[in-house]
């Protein structure tokens, strides 16, 4: 199963095929803001990929128009993903998200 | 005879455009508001429905809203794989909660305008700006989404919304049992769809729960017989609680002839696919050279169908081709469900009222089918809605019914019109089924 890491924190999260890694994260039992909870509607999931492009799925349509109709413009980067819609093929995808945190 | 409960509990109860006279039906039924209304309060409200497959939620935070005229349910699979269901409303200023079906990532459910959540199991597990509500507001008991019963029977899951409903297995008896006999629990889905109708639900279920329109509506099944194909040759019966039946065929009785038996599986499985699909084809289409000189085509076509079946690892219960519905027939659950087995395959349909119209339904079609053990769970989605005359997405059967439906809706309006004369013989599970809704429509 993929592994991918959450800078700054420096976690290791696993992640199951056809499965996003804010899902995840979720069924974990990790804290991973959001506040529509996979719904493509709030992208507080919004991650940024650093590093190992190559084993993340590319962004659809679907996600890029959510990052360009829905997320402030100041908060875009190049590398932005949701992290609701970020499904991973293989080990090596680093990303990194504030505010993440380990399952208590 | 008309039924006297009926009669005097209509009598007691007022219900407009009761059944009275024997073997009529009053047009009225399909289409007058009043009587629509009072299915809403009487009907719909307190009966058992198949609110969604099992296949439809196959993994833990799965959903399905289920839709019945203004009413919306939500059966969301937990994480224990039990079922629950929820009435779909935030007990706030009343959002709609979630819709269609998908996934509650993270199990939880929120509602889109300030943001309350939910844990899958209906309790709360958020309350944005809490502290700007009074106390009294904000009861747990009040906040935690409301419960709506739930059963599990045939791989499919059934709501009832009101909490003193009897159990599920009540209303379904004796007709279940017919069901179970040909191992309803394997059937998975094959294909899923559906079509909208101009016409009343009640209208439209009606036209499946006879056969004998076949000889002018589907010619092609006739093969050829015409006028002369026999009227009369299933055999139907009615149970208690609203349901009806029709069979064909059983191991003592045969096929006219191989080829006969042939060429009508390869029209259901071409202008179908379903009750018999590819699949079993070949498997008939070997039978040809293995009828023994003792054999009926029957048994010759129950052993063959047997050892296919356990090569490849389908389930077959031990003398299932003694139940006649094995071989083909229909089954009619009251209010509005049908099954359709034949050899391990099922066709179901469940119709539903549309838009709050009783002029208009929404109708579903699955094809279904045994899949061996082995099989991987996948979750079942609608294939699409269709017109009811799209000739590259509806089999040429459910057209060539579909157009005669409408046809009936539009026919009650013209002036004249007396009302439904059924046949004794043929059409007894239509007024046996409208007896059944005035029993219900009468409880106050
Ligand atoms: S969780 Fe809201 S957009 Fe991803
Ligand atoms: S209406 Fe649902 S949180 Fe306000
Ligand atoms: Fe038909």
């Amino acid at each position: 199963m993929p592994v991918v890491t959450v800078l700054p924190e420096n976690l290791a999260v696993e992640v199951e095929p056809g499965e996003s890694l804010a899902q995840a994260a979720w069924r974990q039992g990790y804290h991973w803001p959001t506040t529509c909870w996979g719904e493509m509607e709030c992208t507080v999931c919004a991650a940024t990929v650093v590093a190992g492009e190559h084993a993340a799925e590319p962004a659809t349509a679907e996600e890029e128009a959510a990052i360009a109709g829905r997320m402030p413009h100041f908060l875009r980067k190049p590398g932005t993903r949701l992290a609701c819609r970020l499904r991973v093929l293989d080990d090596g995808l680093v990303v990194e998200k504030p505010g993440v945190r380990a399952p208590q | 005879m008309p039924d006297n409960t009926a009669t005097q509990a209509s009598a007691q109860h007022n219900i407009p455009h009761a059944m009275s006279a024997p073997h009529r039906v009053p047009k009225e039924r399909y289409y007058d508001r009043e009587f629509f209304e009072l299915e809403k309060t009487r009907l719909w409200p307190r009966t058992w429905q198949m609110a969604c497959r099992l296949q439809e939620i196959p993994k833990p935070n799965d959903y399905v809203e289920y839709e019945i005229c203004d009413q919306s349910i939500l059966v969301v699979r937990q994480a224990d794989h039990g079922i629950k269901a929820f009435f779909n409303v935030c007990p706030h200023r009343a959002t709609q909660l979630a819709m269609g079906a998908g996934s509650f990532p993270g199990g939880q459910v929120t509602c889109p305008f300030h943001g309350w959540r939910w844990n899958a199991n209906g309790t709360s597990s958020f309350i944005y700006g809490a502290e700007g509500f009074a106390p009294e507001c904000l009861r747990d008991e009040d906040i935690a989404l409301r419960e709506c019963r739930v059963e599990v029977w045939g791989d499919a899951v059934w709501i009832n919304m009101d909490a003193n409903a009897r159990p599920l297995a009540e209303q379904l008896q004796p007709a279940a049992g017919r069901l179970e006999d040909v191992a309803i629990g394997n059937w998975r889905v094959k294909w899923w769809q559906e079509t909208i109708l101009n016409a009343n639900w009640k209208m439209a279920q009606e036209a499946f729960m006879e056969g004998w329109h076949v000889m002018r509506t589907h010619p092609q099944l006739t093969l050829g017989a015409g006028e002369a194909s026999p009227a009369g040759s299933l055999r139907y019966d009615t149970y208690p609680n609203g349901h009806c039946s029709f069979e064909g065929g059983s191991l003592d009785t045969d096929f006219h002839s191989f080829d006969v038996m042939l060429a009508s599986s390869q029209l259901l499985a071409d202008g179908l696919d379903a009750m018999a699909i590819e699949r079993d084809m070949r498997v008939l289409e070997s039978v040809r050279h293995k009828i023994g000189p003792d054999d009926t085509i029957r048994a010759a076509v129950a052993r063959e169908m047997r050892a296919y079946n356990e090569g490849a690892g389908i389930p077959m219960p031990a003398g299932i081709e003694q139940q006649s519905l094995w071989w083909n027939g229909m089954v009619f659950l009251f209010p509005n469900i049908f099954y359709l087995p034949m050899y391990g395959n099922s066709l179901a349909y469940r119709i539903r009222p549309y838009n709050d119209d009783p002029e208009w339904c929404r109708f579903e079609v699955w094809s279904l089918t045994t899949w061996p053990e082995s099989y991987p769970e996948e979750r079942a989605v609608l294939r699409g809605r269709f017109d009811k005359d799209d000739t590259d997405n509806w089999p040429l059967i459910p057209i060539q019914d579909f157009s005669n439906i409408e046809r009936q809706q539009r026919g009650l309006h013209v002036q004249g019109y007396q009302g439904h004369r059924l046949a004794v013989d043929w059409e007894a599970g239509i007024e046996n089924m409208h007896r059944e809704l005035d029993k219900r429509l009468a409880r106050a």
